[in-house]
């Protein structure tokens, strides 16, 4: 009987598998998850792992909370009873957050496999299938990465924080309820999410001509990604708010969306007559109620704008032609770029991280990590603290505002993330094929490769926050700890560009990966301890050394012994070891 | 002087390329020929320097390749198989980057990028990037990347790819013009109707093995055909080609 059953489905989905409408949505889907050609040795990474790095956030979050929860910890605090429908506020809204932004920077991610190109028209208009079918069969490939990435992002939380929470209550009435209303929430926060950006990018294609979308594109999702890193710093400061909120306050964190969703768990909760959470729920409906209009309407608008007219727009590529070519770089090349193989390959480089988008997106998210890092720093230095003033030992004269760790510490944060997000997009390949030329013509024995990236580096941080970092002290607490302090800054960013660039031996963007990266997570480990380590202890350091312009001395033997070490390092090196490569070979393990 | 010596590659255990002797003197025009998995590219990657042979030397103006890469390269004008470029560059970026990378003195190679970009025809798209670019364009670009440094051994492969007629033949005189000057011409095709009108020496290969070679008009002779079609199809193709087409017509209609 089993087998009869299993047969007819068997059967059954054979045919209807293979009708044009549900083979054009299998294709889209397909391309919505694997992108682009991956034959240019772009990155590509494994539907597997991206369904597991996906769901591991809420997993792990889920996990650490295990402590905050265990009974036998909330005893020894003297906390033993507890109502986790209250209780766990703070940690639902931070997991809205975290699926928001999540689930935000997976479709950031695929933005541009979001909506059908020149690709899918030269393949399939010709093809005898209907523009409606191939508009609806792209629409419900999308709503179907929607919902498979909402279930994904949260699959981990769904059922470990309601254990965490509700464990030890005893009762499964009080999981299942805790837990189906945080599933809702969750999901409809993920939602929320993807179909924004979904509506942002259709409205944009559908109000701009196709080549001014392009030109706008990389400044929308740049600032995206700066909204869903703004929105999970909310993530740590909102909730203490949350339970003391006023009828003046109201509109200003209903002005959060991430905010409107706890409505939506507190009246699954049963707490829906509580007038502001009543009024939460409302706004997170009506919300997504918009933006899935919106979306929905823009798609279509798109899609008969910008997909039906393909034929008629010219072929587009990665990205605009940049006005850069109109910046007088003649004077540059004569001082530091002398030698023409530099001078070839610095421009390369420049021109391929500022317009191929692959590497923009990389740097641009390093970047907007950084801006928000630094935001943050900027705001918690405002504590009282750093009104004090300090003794007049430092100026002489009259009181300057104290610097504090905080601020001191905006310069190396900014610093660290440009450099590691830059240097990090040296490693993507970019148009393998076309490499043949620097092969050619780049003489492999001559280590000028270095000195590129070390100028392509100094370019995109010192210059630009150098003076920015001379200023802006200059302002605050006066000529003597703004000079100290930018010496300071840039003597560290120094080091750590170096450091990053020990045994670099490539041209940026022209070497293959490794077919399997052993030590990226100790490579990760160790860019979190560096992080640390800069834009943590380093501030604390020299927030000792600026109280005393004499200890700032204690700078100098420590940046001079970490130059030179690099140095020595460099020089022990074999020369087989120093040779330009082009394909990367698995580092061996001895 | 262009010479290949006992030129052998393997590819693990795979011979790509048996053993292929050949001396270019100046001036002359060399058509390799030969169908697809031949290993004409092999060959062409080891007459550049890319590909290190397996046995068997390169050596030009009497000294091996491999001890001075950089300074045969200096010679060597290259248009590879396929325009794979830098979608991102404008035209005029990928020339200058070729240019200062082959150690072309900036006003020099300024001057030189906008006399080949007039006369290629590409001068009104220079500012435009390469993705927007024709085939043909692109081809063109490759063209002037391989002859802007004065080089006295030119390799070209498959360089008639995508260009338009009027192009095309420009290409064709210039392959004879640029012999005349005393150029070396290592020239890689299937349009066998340029080869047999450019090239002063012929040499045909079949499964890495070459099964024809020497002058143009003694091959012809000695295979005992008026076109280099003909030969072609009797050294190189086992199948009847009028009868595939024939069963391909069939495929078609039933």
């Amino acid at each position: 009987m089993l087998a009869r059953v299993k047969n007819w489905v068997g059967a059954h989905w054979e045919v209807h598998s293979r009708r044009p409408f549900l083979t054009l949505l299998r294709v889209f889907a397909a391309r919505v998850f694997h992108g682009g050609d991956a034959s240019d040795g772009s990155m590509q990474v494994g539907l597997a792992i991206i369904v597991i790095l996906l769901a591991l956030p809420g997993t792990l979050v889920s996990l650490l909370l295990f402590e905050k929860y265990g009974s036998l910890v909330r005893w020894m605090r003297g906390d033993g009873s507890f109502d986790p429908f209250t209780a766990s506020i703070p940690d639902e809204y931070f997991f809205v957050v975290l699926s928001m932004v999540v689930t935000g920077a997976a479709a950031l991610w695929r933005w541009d496999a979001l909506f059908l190109d020149r690709r899918d028209y030269t393949n399939i208009v010709p093809l005898p299938i209907s523009l409606r079918r191939i508009f609806l069969a792209n629409l419900g490939a999308i709503l179907l990465l929607a919902g498979v990435l909402t279930i994904d992002v949260n699959a981990g939380s769904f059922v470990l924080f309601p254990v965490v929470v509700t464990g030890s209550q005893n009762s499964l009435s009080v999981f299942l309820r805790f837990g189906f209303g945080h599933a809702a929430t969750v999901v409809l926060a993920s939602a929320f999410s993807f179909l924004l950006i979904f509506a942002v990018i259709g409205l944009l294609m559908a109000i701009l001509p196709y080549s001014a979308f392009r030109r706008v594109s990389m400044y929308v999702r740049f600032l995206l990604a700066v909204v869903l890193l703004a929105f999970l710093v909310t993530g740590f400061a909102v909730p203490s708010f949350l339970g003391q909120v006023t009828a003046g306050d109201k509109h200003l964190i209903l002005a959060l969306p991430p905010v409107w969703f706890i409505g939506i768990c507190e009246t699954l909760w049963g707490n829906g007559s509580n007038p502001l959470y009543a009024e939460m729920a409302r706004c997170a409906l009506s919300g997504l109620a918009v933006v899935l209009a919106v979306a929905v309407f823009s798609y279509a608008l798109s899609f008969r704008r910008s997909f039906v007219r393909i034929p008629e727009t010219a072929e587009l590529g990665p990205l605009p032609r940049s006005q850069f070519r109109f910046l007088p770089t003649g004077g540059l090349d004569r001082v530091l770029l002398r030698e023409p193989v530099q001078r070839a390959c610095f421009h390369f480089v420049t021109r391929t991280l500022l317009r191929s988008e692959a590497h923009l997106q990389i740097a641009s998210a390093f970047v907007a990590i950084g801006l928000v890092l630094g935001a943050q720093a900027l705001v918690s230095g405002f504590g009282p603290h750093t009104r004090k003033v300090v003794a007049k030992a430092v100026t002489g004269v009259a009181p300057v505002p104290q610097p504090s760790e905080e601020w001191l510490s905006i310069p190396f944060i900014l610093a660290f993330f440009t450099v590691v997000g830059v240097r990090l997009a040296f490693e993507v390949p970019s148009e393998l094929r076309a490499n043949w030329l620097f092969a050619l013509w780049v003489d492999a024995e001559k280590t000028e490769t270095r000195a590129v990236a070390r100028k392509i580096l100094f370019g995109f941080s010192l210059v630009p926050l150098l003076p920015l970092c001379l200023a802006s002290s200059w302002v605050l607490w006066g000529p003597q700890i703004a000079a100290l302090h930018t010496a300071i800054f840039a003597g560290c960013t120094i080091v750590l560009i170096e450091l990053l660039l020990l045994r670099f031996r490539k041209i940026p963007f022209t070497c293959a990966y490794p077919p399997f990266q052993s030590q990226s997570a100790l490579t990760f480990v160790a860019y979190f301890f560096g992080f640390v380590l800069f834009s943590v202890y380093l501030p604390e350091m020299e927030l000792w050394s600026l109280a005393d312009p004499w200890r700032a001395l204690f700078f100098v033997p420590v940046i001079a012994i970490a130059l030179i070490g690099a140095q020595q390092y460099r020089k022990q090196l074999l020369d087989v070891d120093k040779q330009l490569i082009f394909e990367e070979t698995p580092a061996s393990i001895f | 002087m262009l010479e290949a010596r006992g030129l052998t590659k393997y590819y693990g255990s795979v011979l790509a390329v048996h053993p292929i002797d050949f001396t270019l003197e100046p001036g002359q025009v060399l058509g390799y020929l030969g169908p697809n998995g031949a290993g004409k590219s092999t060959t062409v990657k080891m007459l550049t320097g890319l590909l290190e042979p397996t046995r068997g030397e390169v050596l030009f103006n009497g000294q091996n390749i491999q001890q001075d890469l950089v300074g045969y390269r200096r010679h060597l004008g290259y248009v590879p198989e396929e325009a794979n470029l830098y979608p991102y560059l404008t035209g005029y970026e990928y020339l200058e980057l070729v240019g200062t990378l082959r150690g072309m003195e900036p006003a020099r190679l300024r001057q030189k990028i906008e006399l080949f970009l007039e006369l290629f025809s590409l001068f009104p798209h220079q500012h435009i990037s390469l993705s927007s670019y024709s085939k043909g364009m692109r081809q063109r670009i490759l063209l002037i990347s391989a002859l802007m440094d004065n080089p006295d051994v030119l390799i070209l492969d498959e360089p008639n790819s995508g260009l338009d007629v009027t192009t095309a033949l420009i290409l064709k005189n210039l392959i004879q013009a640029l012999s005349a000057k005393g150029k070396t011409i290592f020239y890689c095709s299937h349009v066998l109707e340029v080869v047999e009108k450019v090239c002063s020496r012929l040499l045909i290969l079949r499964k890495g093995q070459v099964i024809a070679s020497g002058g143009t008009e003694e091959v012809r002779q000695r295979i005992g055909q008026a076109s280099l079609e003909n030969i072609f199809l009797q050294l190189v193709e086992e199948r009847d080609v009028a009868q595939v087409a024939n069963h391909i017509v069939e495929a078609v209609v039933s």
